[in-house]
């Protein structure tokens, strides 16, 4: 009993020893950010693998026990994450991290969003009426939540306010040296195909066009018909290419391959689980090659 | 509103135009993006101060209207109609919340119109059913599960008739009351005009280092599937352990329940619940009452006086015989449960989830009346545990393809009861029959359990295929009287057995087909082959799933 109890102690403890803000992620992007702004001053969770699909995620136990022991989720938002982390929070019973508390940070709440205001229709799919959420396609957009995010942790903890916005300023610098680098890249892109709208965001960005998606409409897996359809509309294009997500199936993208001979990309869409900025923007990069074609 | 990525983007390409050999100037990029966003922040300042001056207009208005209308009543004349009138009428001193009324919209005022409104979502859930017997009797010494729920009748279980059944149309709202509860009402409609609520809660949002509390009509967090609603299932219907320990819609009860949430790396929840007790499987509850039974005697009459018969000559006479059944009474609450569950992180791919519940009820009381007049009572008092263990493999394909599931529960429930079979004599008072010669009063322990393993797979994204094997009676000494030996009986064990597969063609839909084979411990004893056919759809916002 005595060292069930002295267990018990240690491991209250350990938790209040821990970092002094302690982040839970919904993804690892959202993870990296939390991270680059936060250093040293936050110990940060990630929920989601960044080998998944955000959208179709279960909520699971060490989800729960990540958010009952947050002081701040940092999470994508504009439902992304809905099918998910609304059980986890309930379940973590951590009345901080609720929505509309300090300690609830929602990416796509910092910034507009593209796609907004669309039917709220399922018949059109897994739509997100409150706009796009994959604001982490636009890494000016993010380098926003980032600045953001500096103020959220400086009201946490504001001795180390300063080096938050320090950090976050760095990271916007960092993003607009990319910007026109890549830019300057996709010019000239015959286009590109998409699987997801996710991407949407770095195509507006780099002013690639979209030709098409590999989905017929969001979250609905490929039809022969929408993908023979897709063939016939862009067969006498010049070559564009082909980007989907490595988590996506890679039948659609391969059949149109096979029809119109352009190139496939399947790429991640998060950082790994300890990704830096530097990944992340690597990330970013390996997308504009593919997109750029 | 800003546009960051728009503005960045058009500075890039006019800065790239105008320089395109050299590198553009981040702090000239950075530069003019604040000025954009300092002019958007200035012109949204500008946007609330008219709104501001817009909503003090209104208020002075308002205002004027008032003093208009007290000078009025201070001079007594008659009062004019202080709104216009909009729903049902109210007197005086009625409240506002006698009477709703629609609310206007769109009048001018500034409201946040339905925006309070609660989530809404409608799941629509049908069943055919194929079978290749008439009737699928219930499992021996389980017979008497739908007492009070009149589900006789049925050909099936749980409900589920031959052919097409309109099973549960689930109407849930969902809103938070304030900053301390949320809310929760669901409910079910079974067929076409049977409703229930299923679940009226609220939940404390607000309280501190893990804790939480419950009340109202919840499904009872003990095992792993009771606090599933039907399109949580895996299978298209409730496990045998569910529907014959508990009861037809599993731990269902009013009540309070309170639970923490512990600050470990491994998920470990502690939770205790007190309950009215009303569940036919653990806690079924009939109290003190009278039993009545009404007879058509030819010859005799009662005479009002003496009480005793009288023979007559004029034909059938009514005569209503009445005595005290004489079970306890036990005030509500009267069942307690406890549970704890703990799941060790095992990364993104695993999950595992253990689980452990028990509980005791005050009471344990039934009632049977047979058509000769004989009447058998229970009154005694139950408790049950039960341990839980659910394991995932998230195999990171698209749309479930490849993901695993293994679940298992196992419950032991024991119900210890004085029987006593009786019938009246005498007019008016309840005797012991006797069955070999001895009265027929004795106290025994009843003793049943019941288990189901059951695995899932994503045959391919969308597609989910499954197995589940359930026992029910491994151990069942029943409650069934064998009034020649004064002690209960002991029964063998049923089984049934399916097979599943599962089409998911979006999150919000779903079409099953099920086969089962059930090999009950019936009188007859004769194995059912079943067949179910099940969709399931939802409307409107649909909450995530718990773990």
């Amino acid at each position: 009993m005595v060292k069930i109890l002295i267990w018990v102690a240690l491991l209250l403890t350990a938790a209040v020893a821990e970092a002094e803000i302690n982040i839970a992620a919904t993804t690892s992007n959202m993870g990296m950010l939390a991270r680059t702004i936060g250093g040293d001053a936050v110990q940060v969770r990630v929920m989601a693998p960044p080998d998944r699909d955000a959208h179709y995620l279960e909520a699971r136990p060490s989800m729960m026990a990540a958010l009952r022991r947050a002081d701040l989720v940092v999470a994508v938002g504009a439902e992304l994450e809905v099918g998910w982390l609304p059980a986890a929070t309930q379940g973590a019973a951590n009345p901080r991290i609720h929505p509309g508390r300090p300690g609830y940070f929602e990416a796509a709440a910092q910034v507009s969003l593209i796609d907004e205001g669309q039917p709220a229709d399922r018949r059109l799919g897994d739509v997100h009426p409150t706009g796009n959420p994959h604001v982490y396609f636009d890494p000016p957009r993010l380098a926003r939540v980032g600045e953001a995010l500096a103020e959220r942790l400086a009201d946490l903890h504001p001795a180390h306010a300063e080096e938050f916005r320090a950090r976050a300023q760095a990271f916007s610098e960092q993003v607009a040296k990319r910007v026109p680098r890549w830019q300057e890249r996709a010019r000239g892109s015959n286009g590109v195909i998409l699987y997801h709208k996710d991407v949407d965001y770095l195509a507006r960005l780099l002013d690639v066009e979209v030709l098409g998606y590999i989905e017929p409409i969001p979250g609905v897996p490929p039809t022969a018909r929408h993908l023979r359809d897709l063939v016939s509309r862009l067969q006498s294009r010049p070559e564009g290419s082909i980007a989907h997500a490595s988590f996506e199936s890679s039948r659609g993208p391969d059949f149109i391959q096979e029809q119109l001979g352009w190139q496939v990309h399947a790429l991640p869409t998060n950082v790994a689980l300890d990704g830096t900025a530097q990944d992340y923007l690597d990330l970013i990069e390996a997308w504009v090659e593919a997109m750029s074609g | 509103m800003t546009k960051p990525g728009a503005a960045l983007l058009a500075l890039a390409l006019l800065t790239a135009g105008a320089q395109a050999a050299n590198e553009p100037s981040l702090t000239q990029l950075m530069e003019q993006l604040e000025r954009l966003e300092q002019r958007d922040q200035e012109r949204q300042r500008q946007l609330e101060a008219l709104q501001q001056e817009l909503r003090d207009a209104r208020q002075a208005q308002a205002r004027t209207q008032e003093t208009v209308t007290e000078r009025v009543v201070g001079e007594r004349r008659p009062a004019a109609p202080v709104e216009v009138s909009q729903g049902p009428q109210r007197a005086p001193l009625d409240r506002e919340s006698y009477r709703t009324r629609a609310r206007a919209l769109g009048d001018g005022a500034v409201t946040s119109g339905t925006a309070f409104n609660p989530a809404v979502s409608v799941i629509m859930d049908g069943v055919y059913a194929a079978q290749s017997r008439r009737e699928i009797e219930s499992p021996e010494g389980f017979e008497g599960h739908d007492h009070g729920h009149g589900h006789g009748g049925h050909d099936g279980h749980g409900g589920i008739e031959r052919g097409f059944n309109l099973r549960e149309t689930e109407i849930t709202f969902t809103a938070s009351i304030d900053n301390y509860f949320d809310a929760l009402v669901m409910l079910g409609v079974e067929g076409v005009s049977n409703v229930e609520i299923e679940e009226a809660y609220l939940v404390t949002n607000s309280l501190p280092a893990g804790w939480q509390v419950k009340f109202g009509r919840f499904l009872s967090d003990i095992g792993y599937i009771n606090k599933q609603h039907l399109h949580d299932w895996d299978f298209a219907d409730r496990t045998l352990v569910n529907e014959f320990l508990f009861g037809d819609h599993g731990l269902q009860e009013t009540g309070v329940q309170v639970s923490w949430v512990a600050p470990t790396e491994t998920y470990t929840r502690f939770g205790i619940e007190v309950l009215q007790g009303e569940t036919s499987g653990v806690a079924q509850y009939e109290g003190d009452e009278e039993f009545t039974l009404v007879t058509l005697l030819p010859d005799f009459a009662i005479d009002p006086v003496t009480g005793q018969p009288v023979p007559v000559a004029s034909g059938p006479n009514r005569i209503r015989w009445r005595d005290d059944l004489g079970l306890r009474n036990k005030s509500g609450p009267r069942l307690f449960t406890g549970f704890v569950t703990i799941a060790p992180d095992l990364g993104h791919d695993h999950a595992i989830q253990l689980g452990a519940s028990g509980g005791f009820s005050r009471a344990w009381q039934n009632v049977v009346t047979h058509s000769s007049g004989r009447v058998e009572t229970w009154d005694g008092d139950a408790w049950f545990a039960g341990v839980d263990a659910v394991y995932k493999y998230d195999a990171g394909r698209s749309f479930g393809a490849g993901n695993v599931v293994l679940q298992g529960e196992y419950f032991y429930r024991e119900i210890d009861a004085d029987y006593v079979s009786r019938s009246f004599s005498n007019f008016g008072t309840l005797t012991p029959t006797a069955a070999g010669g001895v009265a027929d009063v004795f106290s025994g322990t009843a003793k049943q359990d019941s288990f189901y393993v059951q695995g899932l797979y994503g045959i391919a994204p969308r597609w989910q295929a499954g197995l589940r094997t359930e026992g029910l009676g491994l151990r069942n000494r029943t409650l069934e009287p064998d009034r020649a030996d004064n002690a209960f009986e002991r029964a063998g064990t049923s089984w049934r057995h399916s097979g599943v597969l599962t089409f998911r063609p979006t999150e919000f839909s779903m079409l099953r087909a099920q086969l089962n084979y059930s090999d009950f411990d019936t009188d007859e004893h004769g194995s059912v082959w079943s067949f179910l056919l099940q969709y399931n759809m939802s409307l409107g916002v649909h909450g995530a799933h718990s773990f």
